[in-house]
């Protein structure tokens, strides 16, 4: 059992980010970055450079949800580490935060108070993932990392990479170390490629759902969860007390 | 004389006709050459032979409806019980909630216009006549899941829903802390919580249709807009242990808990009930060869069974299933009492009764009921295992008043297929609660202990209650509990033509492949002699037991 701020926590409640929290996607958190990244003609460079990989990319999101993190993250070689980061707190306060559902608030904060810490498994790129947990006081998270080479993005992505089974297993590695069991643990997300992820828990729950994984809740009778896409305001966190 | 008989005599002559001349082969006891009964069986029915002295006892034929429900309706709001007109109370700054019974009832919805459309199109027109604007509209669903906007649409009738939907016409929300507010407790110590809107109206409507007599009353108010801090004092494994039965309210302990609610409600509020009865006319058309004695079935109600057979094993199940939730019953509306909430309930009651009762001599060693594809709990959805339970045990065992039909330590078989199947959207915490907890244990005090708060504050489930359509996190704790006086009072429980005999193991019962291998079952430990009841449904019937 971990304590976090006074709370005794019984178990874990693992949350994948893009399209589950939020709704905006790892395109664009990489759009953002590419036109925001250097002076005007660069920014036009980058997202033409993006646009050029759109086909490749979606090929690499049929294929296996790995190869898109892999041919994406690639296209960050050259950025400095230091831009990256700043980039990433720039667009965790000014997309990020506006994109969180006002529900998936709730949610979270009604998970913490009944015992379960918060934690984020997400395939985006650690310098968002860091930047959102701290504002929503998530302790721990597992996001992809980019390898630097003298302080220049290599393009390459460092092991493990976040995607399909390696979310279980280090779902799996997490609660070995924490002295948790999974089966108590619950995990939320909205793609079919987080299948791995989700059936390694006790309880898992199909959050916006994509087609395929829709299928799959209704047939092995998960939770389905629809968080509202209209949002009047950015939501209010943390919230005070339980939901 | 017996109870039952004397409480034929207090009918009108009228009323003595219809009783006497309907109800005289409502007890029927089989022989060598009676012809197969039909069960309800889930999706489909079973065609089953009985053991010659088999008791079956049988529904009562429908109560003739009132010929022009709206007149009756108006009639009522100008003639209350114990109160005023329901204009004479109105005035154009008044701020006025119309609570009105949800999807749970009744069973199988009815056709258009449902009554409940007929008596707001009348409300809300005198309302209108008399300056009344603030009005809001409010399903008393309670812990029940979110009616869909197509399902308060068909209820309410187009043109209340397009005048006041979404803003004045809604969904009870017990789960909003804003909501809902405290007003004060019982003398027994029970908090009596209730939606904020109704507490701070002026003037409380609520519009009912008592399916059966468990309906209505201050049960409607107190509960319908109450949320989980409220029903924990009543949906309890030990006040429901006290209820002998459901269906007979002054032997009720869920019933004297929602009365001693309801009273603190009506003391704070002013509450104005209208209260409807309708007959058991549940199966029309085609098939209403449903409703008759197998034994007086012609050519064509043999010709129309087969049929109907035919079809329903031929779909698949889903389209099966469909079908069956399309289906609407030709109900008829047998009475509308309006005015304080007391008066008007024992009017209503006692037009229920007059529907649904019929006197049975003495208790049998075993009793066989059919579970059928719905429940209050499942329209539009799928009947999942727990649901059965609460079918079986909590409401077909209790349809009897004074005794239940089966002795002591009798046995009760349940004939349905029994699968594990949920509907993960309506259902959500059930499937925890059958996987998980019924695995550890099956005894309701110790399942109360152990997960009922976790399950009643879970966030999930929360959330699928409040956004999406899912019943609440605690509800199919209440469920198990239903069938507690079931439990308690039963030897054996066997599901005949159980698909799945794992899912009957979890819950505590046996499992039998046939109904004659569940009756084998039963008499092998009771003897050949053993007395055997089969309770015919459908419609509805209580058997006044003497």
């Amino acid at each position: 059992m971990s304590v976090h701020n006074g709370n005794s926590f019984r178990a874990a409640a693992f949350y994948d980010l893009d399209g589950t929290l939020v709704d905006v996607n790892l395109l664009h958190v990489t759009a953002y970055m590419l036109a925001n990244v250097a002076q005007w003609k660069g920014r036009i460079a980058n997202v033409a450079a993006l646009a050029m990989r759109l086909p490749r990319l979606y090929r690499a999101e049929r294929h296996d949800r790995r190869l898109l993190n892999v041919a994406m993250f690639g296209i960050f070689k050259g950025i400095s580490r230091d831009r990256l980061f700043v980039l990433g707190e720039e667009y965790c306060d000014r997309v990020l935060m506006q994109h969180f559902y006002s529900q998936a608030v709730d949610l979270v904060e009604g998970n913490r108070a009944a015992g379960l810490e918060p934690i984020l498994v997400s395939g985006s790129p650690d310098f968002v993932v860091a930047a959102l947990a701290r504002r929503i006081g998530v302790e721990t998270w597992a996001a992809n990392r980019l390898a630097y080479s003298r302080n220049l993005a290599s393009g390459r992505l460092r092991e493990p990479i976040i995607a399909g089974e390696e979310k279980a297993r280090w779902c799996e590695e997490f609660a070995a170390r924490k002295g948790l069991r999974l089966r108590d643990c619950w995990g939320y997300a909205d793609s079919y490629y987080d299948l791995p992820f989700l059936t390694a828990l006790g309880h898992p729950v199909a959050v916006n759902p994509d087609r395929r994984l829709m299928a799959t809740a209704r047939d092995r009778q998960w939770p389905i969860i629809r968080f509202a896409r209209i949002r009047a305001a950015a939501p209010a966190w943390p919230l005070d007390g339980e939901s | 004389m017996a109870q039952a008989e004397r409480k034929l005599k207090e009918l009108k002559t009228s009323q003595l006709k219809h009783d006497i001349g309907a109800r005289r082969d409502l007890v029927v006891t089989l022989n060598t050459r009676s012809q197969p009964r039909l069960i309800s069986y889930g999706d489909d029915f079973m065609v089953a032979k009985l053991p010659p002295g088999t008791r079956v006892v049988y529904p009562p034929p429908p109560l003739e409806p009132l010929p022009d429900p709206d007149v009756a309706i108006r009639y009522a709001l100008l003639h209350p019980e114990n109160a005023d007109p329901l204009f004479a109370q109105l005035n154009p700054n008044m701020r006025v909630t119309i609570a009105i019974d949800d999807i749970s009832l009744p069973l199988p919805p009815m056709q258009r216009p449902d009554l409940r459309e007929r008596m707001l199109n009348i409300v809300l027109r005198m309302l209108a006549d008399y300056g009344v604007d603030d009005v809001h509209l409010v399903i008393a669903t309670s812990l029940h899941r979110r009616m869909t906007e197509d399902e308060i649409r068909r209820m309410v009738g187009e043109r209340v829903f397009k005048a006041y939907w979404p803003d004045r016409l809604y969904n009870f929300d017990a789960e909003n802390r804003a909501e809902v507010v405290m007003l004060g407790k019982t003398d027994h110590g029970e908090e009596v919580w209730l939606s904020k809107r109704a507490a701070e109206s002026d003037l409380l409507i609520y519009l009912n249709i008592n399916l059966v007599p468990m309906d209505g009353g201050h049960k409607s108010v107190a509960v319908g807009l109450a949320p989980y801090q409220s029903l924990r004092h009543h949906h309890n494994p030990a006040t429901l242990r006290d209820s002998h039965s459901y269906m007979d309210p002054t032997r009720s302990g869920l019933h004297r808990s929602a009365d001693r609610m309801g009273k603190v409600v009506n003391r704070n509020l002013n509450v104005f009930t209208i209260e409807t009865a309708i007959n058991n006319r549940m199966y029309g058309g085609l098939l209403d060869f449903l409703h008759k004695n197998e034994d007086r079935f012609t050519d064509w109600d043999r010709a129309r069974l087969s049929g109907f057979k035919w079809t329903l094993g031929n779909l698949s199940d889903g389209l099966r299933r469909e079908m069956l939730r399309r289906y609407a019953a030709p109900y008829g509306m047998t009475g509308v009492w309006a005015g304080e909430t007391e008066a008007v309930h024992g009017k209503a009651l006692a037009r229920v009764f007059q529907q649904y009762a019929v006197p049975v001599k003495g208790q049998s060693d075993i009793l066989i009921v059919g579970v059928p594809y719905i429940c209050p709990y499942n329209v539009n959805s799928i009947m999942n295992p727990v649901l059965v339970q609460c079918t079986g045990l909590g409401y077909l065992f209790n349809m009897y008043r004074n005794k239940p039909l089966v002795r002591a330590g009798g046995t009760l078989i349940i004939c349905h297929p029994l699968r594990d199947e949920f509907h993960p959207e309506h259902h959500p915490s059930y499937v925890e609660f059958f996987h998980r907890c019924l695995a550890e244990t099956n005894e309701s005090t110790e399942l109360e202990k152990r997960f009922e708060a976790e399950f009643a504050r879970n966030p999930t489930y929360l959330h699928m209650y409040r956004y999406g359509n899912a019943y609440h996190g605690v509800h199919p704790f209440y469920m198990w509990y239903w069938g507690e006086p079931g439990r308690q009072h039963l030897g054996r429980i066997i599901a005949a033509g159980c698909e799945e005999p794992e899912v009957a193991a979890r819950m505590g019962w046996e499992a039998a492949d046939t109904l004659d291998q569940a009756i084998a079952m039963a008499t092998s430990e009771l003897g050949r002699s053993a007395s055997i009841t089969y309770l015919h449904l459908p419609p509805l019937v209580i058997a006044d037991v003497e």
